[in-house]
């Protein structure tokens, strides 16, 4: 199994995982493994996918509680236009899927359901467990029977009552992108992010921040700018005067908004500033979108997430852990760095020339 | 004696054939199940062993499922692994056992048996730990709150599925459970500053900020930006192994030096040894300790009493959840549960009128 790993550049955890066909590794790198082991000549013992083939198979009849992934109508513009992040969605589909439960999506806002009605359905349809999606500070309880539900909230803590969590790890996102700049040669890293957010995710970001400054020299520590959530152009001028009087050489923010198209030709600038990234101020994401190759920073797990909460539910659901419990845990996941084009290695020249800019702008 | 195809190790179906038995006999004998003869049962270990077969973890994890409501003729065994001596001295470092009961219970409950083995000086080592674990045919470890400044614990991770509870500081990279240390802080400098004071000072051990990834001065930090910056204080990290006199004369000074009104500390002793560097408690200083357990006084010291059983009962589930569904090793990413703790009030830090 080492060899298989070794040429496909994967984990031995994840051969043995994708061997077994375990959901929580993506389809497509499955595949890739099960055609190296192929080529290898690795051969699966039969009398184990008999029985695993036999133990899955009687598990389907008996089990099959479906469980409520309840998302919120105000989250959509967060969200590309679903009410959830897609990625959470499928991690918790294929949870779901490999623990036998049915999965079904109901939407609660003003347009859509209502609490009571989603009440009604959670009872008509004997659903024993609900996975709560994201939810916006504007939902401050949801008055569902929690009695006689196994719940499990992803992010949202402000979220009443209070359930079992399971979120991103933001302050470790924001440490270890402080580490990897630092060592690309950074050396005024500032925070930009909204203010709500950070009350939403319990001051994490800026948590990761302090304890990495902690151990730095005072005069590369940039106060974290908190900003106000109003709209995109006056965020960013915000941002820029931030940037300027705090001598910043690299932002890093949950912000992809942050990042204006710029001139056509002339790659990507803050917002419609004209500050260039990453000649003028170099631009590292807490939460790098999907498909944007581009932008260095951390890659948040989100699949792990929506895995990792389904997975706890179904031990909840199986274990009949119903209600409210007594201490409410937080599961984080972490994330990872990725190198991107928004914040290259400084070189010399680049700190002398952002010296510059700065004088200009 | 058929010899297991090149490229393959050794799987049932070969002992089976090598011992002249059916394979669900080899299943139920390595299984010491009570419906095989005790000599056939020896006599398919010991073919198993020559030809080099080991149980397939899968297989194993299959093993351990309730089949059809009966119970399995003995509860497959858990290891619960402490560094530190369960009697030693507890001014700076929990002990393990905290966790224990509810590691005992949840294990119980779903229906495993947890073994304790002590790492250390007189105790296993590394390799006897090993030895130990394949001759019980136990492969989900918890790691239980180990002390930095010991030798880390070399085993061969992919054989096992492992938890850990805190020990941050030590390999694998596992599933890490534990209390909620920067929210406990964070509710505890709050309660502090609500009571009236204003200059909260952190005292830690640097074993406690190794073991937990420095989450006790991040909550620490967290709440102290919102403070005055006149009422800053500087955290007080003792070093590892400090003396328990080292200890009184550093807190006597740092909160002296500072004018600390208020100490926040991870020692169930807090309020001794400050008294023993000659400050009145409450008087000259308050205090509050992070690491409450029924043992303590409860009148006597404030602080938060973290739910150590849930801890522990939370790291089983995780072990067994991995278990159930074969996982064995260090994950890609591991996630880490926190468990919240509750604030209790207590004599020694009463508020300031």
């Amino acid at each position: 199994m080492s060899d298989i790993a070794a040429v496909t550049g994967v984990h031995p955890t994840t051969v043995s995982l994708a061997l077994r066909s375990h959901p929580s590794i993506p389809l497509g790198t499955r595949k890739r493994i099960v055609a190296a082991a192929e080529a290898l000549g690795y051969e699966r013992d039969p009398l184990l996918d008999a029985f695993n083939f036999h133990r899955l198979h009687k598990r389907a009849t008996k089990d099959g509680a479906t469980i409520a992934f309840v998302v919120d109508a105000n989250t959509s513009p967060y969200f590309f236009g679903q009410a959830f992040h897609p990625l959470v969605y499928e991690g918790a589909k294929a949870a779901a899927l490999a623990h036998h439960h049915a999965i079904e999506v109901f939407k609660v806002g003003p347009r859509d359901l209502s609490t009571r009605r989603l009440n009604t359905i959670i009872a008509s349809r004997g659903i024993s467990g609900v996975l709560l999606s994201a939810f916006t500070l504007h939902t401050t309880r949801l008055d569902i029977d929690w009695q006689n539900l196994s719940t499990v909230k992803i992010e949202s803590h402000h979220l009443l009552p209070e359930m079992d969590v399971v979120t991103n790890d933001q302050c470790q996102a924001a440490r270890l992108c402080m580490r990897r700049l630092r060592a690309l040669g950074y050396r005024r890293i500032g925070l930009a992010t909204a203010r709500d957010d950070e009350s939403r995710l319990q001051d994490n970001f800026s948590t990761g921040v302090l304890v990495e400054q902690a151990e730095m020299p005072e005069s590369e520590c940039v106060p974290p700018l908190l900003f106000e959530r109003t709209t995109v152009d006056e965020i960013t001028a915000r941002v820029h005067d931030w940037i300027r009087e705090c001598e910043v050489d690299v932002v890093i923010s949950n912000w992809g908004e942050l990042l204006g198209p710029g001139q056509p030709m002339a790659g990507l600038t803050l917002g419609n500033t004209r500050l260039r990234i990453p000649e003028d101020i170099a631009f590292a994401s807490l939460d790098v979108p999907p498909h944007r190759a581009d932008i260095g920073g951390i890659v948040q797990n989100h699949r792990l997430v929506g895995l990792h909460a389904m997975e706890h539910l179904s031990v909840l659901v199986r274990t009949f852990r119903r209600g409210a419990p007594d201490a409410p845990s937080v599961t984080y996941v972490p994330g990872f760095w990725r190198d991107g084009a928004t914040a290259p290695r400084r070189s010399r020249a680049a700190l002398v020339w952002s010296l510059s800019a700065h004088a200009h702008v | 004696m058929p010899a297991p195809k090149e490229n393959r190790s050794a799987t049932i179906k070969d002992v089976a054939r090598a011992a002249g038995v059916h394979f669900t006999t080899v299943s139920m004998a390595l299984r010491d199940h009570p419906s095989i003869p005790e000599c056939t049962r020896e006599r398919i270990r010991a073919v198993a062993k020559e030809i080099g077969y080991s149980r397939n973890p899968v297989f194993s994890a299959l093993a351990q499922f309730h089949v059809h409501g009966r119970q399995r003729a003995a509860a497959p065994k858990l290891a619960y692994i402490i560094n530190r001596d369960r009697q030693a001295r507890t001014d700076f470092f929990r002990s393990p056992d905290v966790y224990l009961d509810g590691a005992r219970e949840q294990a119980r409950l779903l229906g495993y048996s947890l073994e304790v083995l002590q790492l250390g000086q007189g105790h296993h080592d590394s390799r006897s730990v090993e030895r130990h674990l394949h001759a019980s045919g136990v492969n989900g470890v918890v790691i239980a709150g180990f002390e930095p400044g010991n030798d880390p614990m070399a085993l061969n991770w992919d054989e096992y599925a492992v938890v850990k509870i805190d020990s941050m500081h030590t390999p694998p990279a596992a599933i890490v459970v534990g209390n909620d240390h920067r929210q406990d802080v964070r509710m505890a400098f709050r309660q502090l500053h609500a009571k009236g004071y204003r200059r909260i000072g952190l005292a830690i051990s640097r074993a406690d900020e190794e073991s937990t990834q420095h989450r006790y001065s991040a909550g620490y930090f967290v709440e102290q930006r919102n403070q005055p910056l006149g009422d800053h204080v500087p955290p007080l990290i003792f070093p590892l192994a400090t003396s328990r006199d080292d200890a009184i004369l550093q807190l006597g000074s740092w909160v002296r030096q500072h004018e600390i009104d208020a100490v926040l500390s991870h020692s169930p002793s807090i309020d001794q040894l400050l008294r023993a560097s000659g400050l009145r408690v409450p008087h000259d200083v308050a205090c509050a300790c992070l690491a409450l357990t029924e043992h303590d006084d409860p009148d006597a010291l404030a602080g938060v009493r973290p739910n150590y059983r849930t801890v522990g009962a939370r790291a089983i589930s995780q072990l067994a959840t991995q278990l159930k569904v074969g996982e064995r090793g260090v994950p890609e990413f591991s996630p880490q549960t926190y468990v919240p703790s509750k604030w209790q009030d207590g004599r020694s830090a009463p508020g300031r009128s």
